[in-house]
């Protein structure tokens, strides 16, 4: 993968359902489209909600990666 | 999903976490949400009932212990705190049951200011309930 450009990272850890939905909303605001959010996340459950949420605002997620059980989320906004 | 009307039932700390937080989920993505407050737990649309919800029964001696664990979550811990998070969506309506009210002891004097109203209850299941994508009861 080509080496992506992060507009703005959004550090989500240690939180759970609902927060890290919630405050990814309201980072994706902060942005322009095109540009790339990464989450980083270590609720297990942002593995299915993340991309849900993507599929359902029309957002891309471009990439993700987990090291030793904090996951990256790299959102393009549509 | 463009609206969700919820119910809400039982009070109680922890009772209250799951709508509240599927109410948060949707309002912060841009659902509607509409939620009714009936029997005790219309109480959690006073500021006094609010702040002194508590977990009961068997697992009351684990108050402490979860109100911690929520706020590591990053929710806030007192339930009226989570009450004003839903509300600066802009997208979460509160209402108190109108006959829960009169037997629980709420009106517009207590009533929290992030409430819109007490209402009767045939208002909220014909003109939200009915009307919503989804309904959920808890």
């Amino acid at each position: 993968m080509n080496k992506l450009t992060v507009t703005r990272q959004l550090d989500t850890s240690g939180k759970c359902c609902p927060m890290p939905i919630v405050e990814t909303n309201v980072a994706m605001k902060t942005i322009h489209s095109g540009e790339v959010l990464e989450i980083v996340a270590t609720d297990p459950g942002t593995r299915t909600d993340i991309p849900s949420w993507c599929e359902r605002t029309g957002n891309i997620l471009v990439d993700t990666d987990e090291t030793d059980g904090v996951l990256h989320y790299y959102v393009r906004k549509s | 999903m463009k609206s969700l009307a919820i119910v809400v039932r039982d009070d109680g700390y922890d009772k209250l976490l799951t709508p509240l937080a599927f109410a948060y989920l949707q309002g912060a993505e841009g659902t509607q949400v509409d939620m009714l407050f009936v029997n005790w737990a219309v109480l959690a649309l006073t500021e006094e009932g609010a702040h002194q919800q508590c977990i009961q029964g068997e697992h009351a001696d684990r108050d402490a212990w979860v109100r911690e664990r929520v706020g590591k979550a990053g929710l806030p811990e007192d339930i009226y705190d989570v009450i004003k998070a839903l509300k600066a969506t802009g997208n979460v309506n509160f209402y108190a049951c109108s006959l829960a009210a009169g037997i629980f002891g709420v009106d517009q004097d207590n009533l929290i200011p992030e409430a819109s109203g007490i209402v009767g209850a045939s208002w909220f299941l014909n003109d939200k309930a009915a009307h919503a994508e989804h309904c959920q009861y808890f």
